[in-house]
C-alpha cells in the first residue's frame, strides 16, 4: 500500500494504482476524456496531466503507477496550463453545433471549457472537413466531425462486447472512427458506445433530437429487464419517460447495461398503459376508478369458495407486493391455489457472458422464496388441469408488467381465460385482454419506477428501489390491490402525479424523423 | 577523413553476395562469437559505448540488458523502416551489404538469446527487400540461418518483411503494432519493448547501422572500436549529406568529426557563388544549425545535444543562402501533418494547425501574430504524447522560426519570400 501525496493531502492507494485512480480515489478533480475505469488505458488525449515532484515534464495520470513518496498536484499553473492547451487542441477541430449537438448540457468538451477555457480561439484557419452523419448501425449514429478520437467506443467494443466493429480509420486529422468491412455496430451492449462516448459523435437513435438534457430529471432504479437487475437511471419530464441509462454497480453491472434493458422506459409512458379499470360481461365494457374496481372484488372474492379461486403470479413484482398478494390469498380467501407464469421456459436458464440472462423477470428469486416460505407448490400442471375440470372458477392474475418479454402471453391470455371470471391486474394495455368477450375485471397496475419496492437478482441479491415519480396516479400497486380485495380500507393519493398526457405521441416523434431520413443515408463510411 | 569500417568493401559488387561477403572477411565474426558466452557479447558491447544509430542515440549494450533474466521468448527485430527525411544510409548498407547486417543480427540475437527476428524495411525499399530476401535465402542454405547454427546448438530464424508506407512505424513501437498486424501506431509506454514488446514477448529493436556494427566490435573488440570517435560517442557513423553541396552522398566518418569538414571536404564544399545559410545536421527533426552554428559543431552525440539540436540518423541537410526558409519549413510541417498516426490528440491536431497556419503565411495571408502563435503551439506539442513525433514536428518549427525570424516576419508582411522574392504560387509553379 503506497504512500503519496495528492495535491497536498497524504493518501494512501492500493499497490499498483495509477494516479488517476488515486486521484478518484481521493475525489479530486481531474479532467480526461480517453480514460475510462471499465477499460484499458488508451493515454491519447492527453488531458490528465499532472506534475509530478521531481519529473520536469508533466505526465499523464492514466498511466503512471503510483509509488511510494510519490508527490503529485494537478493545480499547479504548469498543469493548468497543459490542460488548456490540451483541450484547445481538441477544440480547434471541434465544431461549434452544440445549439443543436445532444450532448450539449453532458458534455466532456463543455465542462472543460467552463472550467479551463473560456478564451477567445486563436484558429483563424477552417476547421477539418469529415463525414457529419455516418449511421453505424440499428442503434447508433456518428458524427465524425464531432468526434475528438478518444478511442472509448472502439475500446468497448474490443474489450467488453468483444464483437470487434468499429475502429480507427486513416491517419492524423484525418482519422475517423468506422465499423470494418462489411460489419455493422449491431450487438446487444451498442449503446454502452453512446454513453462513454464524451462528446455528440455518438448518438441514440432512439433519444437523439427527442429533448435536451437539461430538461430532464433522473433518478436512480433498478432495471426490471432481467434477472442481473442491473442499476440504472431512468431520465424523465412532464413529457414522459426518454430514457434509462447504467449507472456503476461494482457487484451487479460494472459500468454497462444492455440495449435491451435501456427499452424498459418505453411501457412507462402512458400511451401504453390502462388507465382505468375496465369490468366487461359479453363484451360489453364499463370503466371504473381502479381502487373501487379492487374494493367490489373483496366481496366477490371473499365469498368464493376457496378451492375454486386462484391467483397466478409473474416474477415482475416486487418482494413486498408478493408477499401482501400472497398472505391475502392465504389467509384471507385460504386458497393454496397459487402459480408461477415463467416466461420463457427454454431460454429461461441462458446467460451471454456479461449481463444478459435468459430469465426476462426482475425477481424470480424473490417470488420464490415469497411461495416457499407460504409452503406453496401448485404446478402449472395442476393450473392447467383445474381449468379443464372446471374447479377453478375464479382466477386472479398479476400479469406481466413488461410485455414484450413474454412471448407466450397471447396464448396464457387465451389459455387463462377460459375460467369464469377473470381478473387481471397489469399496467399496461393489451388488446388481446379488450377483446374478451367473458366476465372479465382488468385493473391497473404501477409499473416499478412508481412504486417502492425489492428485487431479489439471480445472485440472491436484495435490491432495494425507490419510486421515481408517478406516471398514472390511480393505478395500484399490487400490494394496495391485495388490500383493497381482502376488504381493508386504504386511501390511495392521486395528488403526486407528475407526469402529464400532452406528452407528443411516438407516431409524431417518428413522423419528424422520417423526415430526416435522407440525412442519415447521406455520408456513410 | 573517411574511416571506412562498415563500408570498407561498399565499393565490391561482390560483397553483395555470400561468396564475395566470406571472401571479405564475412560470417568470420559469427563463428568467434558463436563461442563466446553470450553475455561476454553483452559486456563487450556496452563496453564498447555502441549507441543506436537510428536516432535517439540510446546505448545498445544498456538497451539490451533490460532484458528479463529468464527463458522468455524474445525478439529481435531490425528497424530497416528508414523514412526520416535526409536519411538513406540503411538503404545504403542494405544494397550493399545484406550479409554485414544479417551477421551482426545473428551475433545479437545469439547475445540476447532471441531465437526469431525480424529485418523490418521501409515499404518504399522495393530493391533493399529483393537484396535483403536473396541474402537470407543464402544465408539460410549456407547455415548460418536455421537449426543448430555452425555446430553451435544455436538456433535462429529470419525474416524479411516489409512496411506499408508510414514514418510513424519507424518508431519502435509503431513498428511493433506494424509487424503484429495493426494500425501502425506507437504504444504507451511502459510497458517498454525490453519488458513487454512485440507479441507483448520480450523484444529489441535496433536501427540496421547499430546491429551491423556488433560484428566490428567481436572482431576488433570494445577497446579497439572505442579509438574511433570520441570518448562518449564511440566509433564511427555513416552520414547522408544531402542539400546544396557538390558531392551529395553517404561518408562514413568517426564521430567527433567537424560537420564544416564533413560539408567542405567530404561534400565539396557549396555551388560557386553560394552561401552556406543552415544546416539540418540529424534528419529532418532536428532543429536547425545556422552558418556561425556550423562552424563550431562537431558530428557528435554530445557537442550538438550542446547546441540545442541532435545528431539523430546523420542526415546532414545542407541549405544555401539561395533558400527560402519559410517555404523549407512548409515541407517539412506538410510532412509531419501527412504522417502523424493521428493517436496523440496534440499531435493530431498540432501538425494540422501547424500546417494550415504555415501555409497561410505562405499564401499570403498570415497574420503577424501567426508567427508567435507557431511558436505557442509547436511548443505545446513538445514532450506532451506518446511517442515522438509530436517532438520531431514542433522543433524544427521552433528552431526555423527563433533562427530566422526576420524571414518569416518578412513574407507576413510582404506576402512574398525574403530570399527569392518571389510568391508560393510563383516559387512552385
Amino acid at each position: 500500500m503506497p504512500k503519496c501525496t495528492i495535491n497536498g493531502k497524504e493518501v494512501e492507494v492500493k499497490a499498483g494504482s495509477t494516479i488517476i485512480e488515486a486521484m478518484y480515489q481521493e475525489k479530486e478533480s481531474i479532467a480526461h476524456y480517453c480514460y475510462h475505469p471499465g477499460l484499458s488505458v488508451a493515454g491519447v488525449c492527453r488531458l490528465c496531466m499532472v506534475e509530478i515532484e521531481g519529473n520536469p515534464r508533466v505526465q499523464i495520470a492514466c498511466n503512471t503507477v503510483v509509488t511510494e513518496g510519490m508527490k503529485v498536484n494537478n493545480t499547479s499553473a504548469k498543469v493548468k496550463d497543459a490542460v488548456k492547451w490540451g483541450l484547445d487542441f481538441h477544440l480547434i477541430n471541434h465544431p461549434l453545433d452544440c445549439p443543436i449537438c445532444d450532448q450539449a448540457g453532458e458534455c466532456g468538451l463543455q465542462d472543460q471549457y467552463m472550467e479551463f477555457g473560456k478564451y477567445d480561439p486563436e484558429m483563424a484557419e477552417r476547421k477539418q472537413k469529415k463525414h457529419k452523419v455516418v449511421d453505424l448501425g440499428p442503434t447508433v449514429v456518428l458524427d465524425s466531425e464531432r468526434c475528438i478520437l478518444c478511442s472509448r467506443c472502439v475500446r468497448f467494443t474490443d474489450e467488453v462486447s468483444k464483437t470487434h466493429e468499429l475502429g480507427l480509420f486513416n491517419r492524423g486529422d484525418r482519422t475517423e472512427i468506422g465499423t470494418v468491412e462489411g460489419k455493422q455496430l449491431d450487438n446487444k451492449y451498442s449503446l454502452n458506445t453512446v454513453d462513454i462516448c464524451p462528446v455528440g459523435a455518438l448518438t441514440s437513435k432512439d433519444f437523439r433530437f427527442r429533448q435536451r438534457v437539461w430538461y430532464l430529471k433522473d433518478a436512480e432504479t433498478i432495471c426490471p429487464g432481467c434477472s442481473t437487475g442491473c442499476s440504472t437511471k431512468v431520465y424523465f419530464n412532464k413529457e414522459g419517460m426518454f430514457r434509462v441509462k447504467p449507472v456503476y454497480n461494482e457487484s451487479v453491472n460494472g459500468h454497462w447495461m444492455c440495449d435491451e434493458g435501456r427499452a424498459t422506459y418505453k411501457f412507462i409512458n402512458r400511451e401504453h398503459r390502462l388507465l382505468k379499470a375496465k369490468k366487461g360481461k359479453s363484451g360489453q365494457w364499463s370503466e371504473v376508478a381502479p381502487g373501487a374496481a379492487a374494493k367490489e372484488l373483496s366481496g366477490i372474492l371473499k365469498g368464493t369458495n376457496a378451492d375454486s379461486l386462484g391467483l397466478v403470479l409473474t416474477a415482475q413484482y416486487s418482494v413486498e407486493e408478493y408477499e401482501a398478494i400472497v398472505s391475502t390469498f392465504v389467509n384471507t380467501f385460504k386458497s393454496k391455489k397459487v402459480f408461477f407464469w415463467v416466461n420463457n421456459k427454454e431460454s429461461f436458464e441462458s446467460f451471454d457472458g456479461l449481463l444478459l440472462r435468459g430469465d426476462k423477470n426482475p425477481n424470480t428469486k424473490g417470488l420464490l422464496k415469497i411461495l416457499d416460505k407460504y409452503g406453496l407448490t401448485a404446478t402449472w400442471g395442476d393450473l392447467k388441469s383445474g381449468i379443464e375440470k372446471g374447479e377453478l372458477k375464479t382466477l386472479v392474475v398479476a400479469g406481466p408488467e413488461n410485455q414484450a418479454v413474454f412471448p407466450d402471453l397471447g396464448e396464457k391470455i387465451t389459455e387463462l381465460s377460459k375460467v369464469p371470471k377473470l381478473i387481471w391486474l397489469q399496467a399496461g394495455k393489451n388488446e388481446q385482454l379488450e377483446a374478451l368477450t367473458g366476465d372479465v375485471t382488468l385493473i391497473p397496475l404501477k409499473t416499478y419506477v412508481e412504486k417502492d419496492g425489492t428485487f431479489v437478482n439471480h445472485q440472491g441479491l436484495e435490491q432495494k428501489f425507490k419510486r421515481v415519480t408517478t406516471v398514472v396516479s390511480e393505478a395500484l400497486t399490487l400490494d394496495q390491490a391485495a388490500q383493497l380485495m381482502s376488504g381493508q380500507e386504504i386511501k390511495i393519493t392521486t395528488a403526486d402525479t407528475f407526469i402529464e398526457s400532452n406528452r407528443r405521441p411516438d407516431e409524431v416523434m417518428l413522423e419528424h424523423r422520417k423526415k430526416n431520413e435522407f440525412v442519415f443515408k447521406r455520408g456513410t463510411l | 577523413m573517411e574511416t571506412k569500417l562498415l563500408t570498407e568493401f561498399y565499393h565490391l559488387e561482390e560483397f553483395k553476395g555470400l561468396e564475395g561477403y566470406k571472401k571479405n572477411g564475412g560470417y568470420a565474426e559469427l563463428a568467434k562469437a558463436l563461442k563466446m558466452q553470450p553475455q561476454q557479447i553483452i559486456d563487450e558491447v556496452k563496453a564498447s559505448g555502441l549507441r543506436g544509430r537510428g536516432g535517439a542515440g540510446f546505448p545498445t549494450g544498456t538497451k539490451w540488458s533490460f532484458l528479463p533474466k529468464n527463458n522468455e521468448p524474445r525478439y529481435l527485430l531490425c528497424n530497416a523502416d528508414e523514412g526520416e527525411p535526409g536519411t538513406f544510409k540503411d538503404r545504403l548498407m542494405m544494397e550493399r551489404a545484406p550479409h554485414q547486417l544479417i551477421e551482426g543480427m545473428i551475433i545479437s540475437a545469439f547475445a540476447i538469446g532471441s531465437k526469431k527476428s525480424y529485418i523490418y524495411v521501409r515499404g518504399e525499399y522495393h530493391y533493399p527487400i529483393s537484396v535483403l530476401r536473396q541474402a537470407v535465402k543464402e544465408a539460410y542454405d549456407a547455415g548460418f540461418l536455421g537449426k543448430n547454427i555452425l555446430g553451435s546448438g544455436f538456433d535462429h530464424d529470419m525474416d524479411v518483411y516489409s512496411g506499408a508506407g508510414a514514418y510513424i512505424c519507424g518508431e519502435e513501437t509503431g513498428m511493433i503494432s506494424s509487424l503484429e498486424g495493426l494500425k501502425g501506431q506507437p504504444k504507451l509506454k511502459p510497458p517498454f519493448p525490453a519488458v513487454q514488446g512485440y507479441l507483448r514477448k520480450p523484444t529489441i529493436v535496433n536501427n540496421v547501422e547499430t546491429l551491423a556494427a556488433v560484428k566490428y566490435i567481436i572482431r576488433d573488440g570494445a577497446q579497439a572500436y572505442r579509438k574511433h570517435g570520441t570518448e562518449k560517442s564511440p566509433g564511427t557513423k555513416l552520414f547522408s549529406l544531402s542539400g546544396n553541396v557538390m558531392k551529395p552522398g553517404n561518408y562514413e566518418v568517426p564521430l567527433g568529426y567537424p560537420l564544416i569538414d564533413l560539408i567542405n571536404k567530404e561534400g565539396g564544399g557549396m555551388k560557386a557563388g553560394r552561401k552556406l545559410k543552415a544546416v539540418i545536421p540529424g534528419g529532418s527533426s532536428a532543429p536547425v544549425l545556422t552558418a556561425a552554428e556550423v562552424e563550431k559543431a562537431n558530428l557528435d552525440y554530445e557537442c550538438l545535444g550542446g547546441m540545442g539540436t541532435m545528431l539523430g540518423s546523420g542526415a546532414v541537410i545542407v541549405i544555401d543562402d539561395s533558400q527560402c526558409m519559410v517555404d523549407m519549413l512548409g515541407v517539412l510541417t506538410h510532412f509531419y501533418h501527412h504522417e502523424s498516426c493521428g493517436q496523440c490528440t496534440p499531435c493530431r491536431e498540432g501538425t494540422g494547425w501547424l500546417n494550415k497556419i504555415l501555409h497561410s503565411i505562405l499564401e499570403g495571408k498570415g497574420r503577424l501574430q501567426d508567427i508567435e502563435l507557431l511558436e505557442k503551439v509547436a511548443d505545446n506539442m513538445k514532450g506532451k504524447t506518446i511517442c515522438a513525433l509530436s517532438d520531431a514536428a514542433a522543433l524544427p518549427v521552433l528552431s526555423f522560426v527563433s533562427k530566422f525570424r526576420e524571414e518569416f516576419e518578412f513574407y507576413v508582411r510582404e506576402g512574398r519570400s525574403k530570399v527569392k522574392g518571389t510568391t508560393y504560387a510563383e516559387m512552385h509553379h
